[in-house]
């Protein structure tokens, strides 16, 4: 039974679409991140969601209830911006209280439910501060506080944690995540930043260009991209791309050699052979695979401490092999350098759909 | 040599400095030095030694209009500016939040292109048939008409500096947008809204143009008060310098307390927080 749902959402602006037929379900208590690249129309949703902006086509179900056409403050939602968007005018407790304080809650309470909060997120001292005297972390989490306080339906995030310094953002995350566990709502969550979506999420969404790319969980999206997009768009380092063509159902020929695949396609297809660089392995005796083995020169190595990403250039191809620290000893600029692929390896997608085969 | 340089650019930049200062403030030494001359010397600039008498303040203060001329300024000043902030507010806010044409915004200044010269017959002769002439009412529209405009894009760059997404967020929390405007985005702008203001309340304090041609005894403000020590007889020097320094102070403080949101305000607006 989902608990929001989104049917046909469509947006524009004069004749720019920015959204185009968006359907989408999502559970109760279950936090889905909305992830694409900018411009994909991910925020767009999560503003229509609010209510911010009006809706071109489509409808909007809360809890079984059809919010298309009502204001923010009646869709019973909370959410967190990117700029936090404290009142600027008004202490850390009044921010936190002003859902209330709308809502008629009487003071006692409000001051009740608003303490309740700041000890959840550990900000019971900063209550009487302004947020300009307020650090980034703190008033995300008082942007965070302020959501909670009112108990709301749906939780929107709006890039919450990309103002905020790489150490930061990692144990905000995490607090995030803590805190989702424990209220159990239901939340949106929308990031560019894939590592964000893959450790935060029940559900990734991945969106491009107005619509849906895959939807799944963090190790669907990851371990079986369902398009060349998303396939490309999810992985650090990214993925290494090889034009091919299908010799046979699941036999690929590429200009550094020939792999076996699992999945079908069509002989004479042309398509694009994806293979993640942490799936690339140094050859040595003891780790053949059935599939083929291929070798290139090693242009430049770039050492991330525990591992180290290859450059290499194989028949004119540019690709990139992650290898561990302890096999740095047996590589070398200039050197060249066998590999072979795990079994399972390869993504391959139609050239012309980019879809899956 | 490079030494050199230094000291005769710090020179230089002493020497503009002090012309500055001198060209700036020259006109309010003389003005106070002709407001406490002898009446007698009143015509004579040339005159620099004399014995100093508070004969024209007390002239002025006591025996003249020029107290109730100064009320009469300071209402039309008063009641302009509280009625073009009221509508100038939410105008310049709907202008800020305006997703359409971008142009529209500087619409607003067309009104503060038309010459005065253009508006005051329309405006004598709308007020002669209410018979409204000589009436405070009539320079206060008058003055609505070139205050209203520049308050009102004054605090476009302001509420221009707050973030969309503050009202988003007061909408959400459960207020309608006219609350999140009133609640939210106005104490955000306070510093702007008090500069308009000062600015506003200027602008109509030193006008003569409408006022001169709008009043009579009644509703005389104090700049046509000025003007009218500019007799058949010949100038009244020393009780116009007096006038003149009263008309100066109230902008003087205000100025003060205000320059550097003037600044900011005039820069496009910065509110921080």
């Amino acid at each position: 039974m989902s608990y929001v749902s989104l049917e046909g959402l469509s947006k524009s602006y004069g004749s720019f679409e920015i959204l185009r037929g968006l359907d989408l379900e999502i559970a109760h208590h279950q936090f889905t991140v909305l992830l694409g690249p900018s411009g994909c129309g991910k925020s767009t949703t999560l503003r229509l969601l609010a209510g911010l902006e009006p809706v071109s086509g489509g409808k909007i179900y809360i809890d079984g209830r059809d919010v298309t056409t009502l204001e923010p403050r009646e869709r019973d939602i909370s959410m967190v911006f990117q700029n936090y968007a404290l009142y600027p005018s008004m202490t850390v407790e009044q921010n936190m209280g002003f859902g209330l304080k709308a809502r008629k809650v009487p003071p006692a309470e409000i001051r009740r439910k608003v303490l309740e909060a700041a000890e959840l997120l550990g900000i019971t001292q900063l209550l009487a501060r302004r947020p300009r005297e307020l650090s980034g972390g703190q008033q995300q989490r008082v942007a965070i506080g302020r959501a909670i306080v009112r108990r709301p339906k749906v939780f929107l995030f709006d890039e919450p944690l990309s103002n905020l310094d790489a150490k930061l953002r990692v144990e905000m995350r995490a607090e995030i995540l803590q805190l989702h566990r424990r209220l159990k709502a239901t939340t949106i969550y929308v990031t560019h930043d894939q590592e964000e979506a893959m450790t935060m999420a029940d559900r990734i969404v991945i969106m491009n260009a107005g619509e849906i790319e895959q939807e799944g969980t963090p190790e669907d999206i990851f371990f079986r991209p369902q398009s060349r997009m998303v396939a490309g768009f999810i992985g650090s380092p990214g993925m290494n791309f090889l034009p091919g063509r299908i010799e046979a159902p699941g036999r690929v020929s590429t200009p550094v050699g020939r792999f076996e695949f699992t999945g079908g396609g069509a002989a004479g297809q042309e398509v694009e052979v994806g293979v993640r660089p942490d799936d690339l392995l140094l050859a040595r005796a003891g780790n053949e695979t059935p599939n083929g083995a291929f070798s290139g020169e090693i242009t430049l190595i770039e050492l991330l401490g525990p591992r180290a990403i290859l450059h290499v250039d194989a028949n004119g191809r540019k690709l990139l092999a992650v290898i561990s620290h302890g096999e740095m000893s047996e590589v070398s600029v200039g050197k060249s350098a066998t590999f072979t692929l795990r079994p399972d390896a390869l993504h391959v997608f139609d050239q012309e759909s980019g879809r899956r085969i | 040599m490079f030494e050199f340089s230094k000291i005769s650019q710090r020179a230089a930049a002493w020497f503009a400095i002090v012309l500055a200062l001198f060209v700036v403030l020259f006109p309010f030494v003389w003005v106070f030095l002709e407001s406490i001359k002898p009446p007698a010397l009143g015509a004579r600039p040339d005159v620099w030694i004399f014995t100093p008498t508070w004969a024209n303040w007390g002239d002025v203060l006591f025996r003249s209009n020029v107290p109730m001329n100064i009320l009469n300024s300071f209402v039309v000043a008063a009641a302009t500016v509280a009625i073009s902030l009221l509508v100038g507010c939410p105008a310049a806010y709907a202008f800020s939040r305006f997703r359409g044409y971008q142009g529209a915004r500087y619409s607003i200044l067309a009104a503060e292109m038309m010459p005065p010269a253009i508006l005051i017959l329309p405006f004598f002769i709308v007020l002669y048939r209410l018979q409204m002439i000589d009436s405070l009412i009539g320079v206060i529209a008058a003055h609505l008409s070139f205050v209203v405009p520049v308050v009102t894009w004054f605090l476009i760059g302001f509420f221009d500096e707050v973030p969309r997404d503050l009202e988003n967020q007061a909408m959400i929390d459960g207020y309608t947008r006219f609350q999140a405007f009133y609640k939210v985005i106005l104490p955000v702008v306070r510093p702007g809204i008090a500069a308009a203001a000062v600015f506003g309340f200027v602008l109509s304090w030193n006008d003569l143009f409408y006022a001169l041609l709008l009043t009579g005894n009644e509703s005389r403000t104090l700049p046509v008060a000025i003007a009218g020590y500019w007799t058949f007889r010949g100038v009244d020097m020393g009780k116009m310098a007096v006038a003149i320094l009263i008309a100066i102070i109230p902008v003087l403080i205000l100025s003060f307390f205000i320059q550097k949101h003037l600044v900011k305000g005039i820069g496009g607006g910065a509110v921080k927080y």
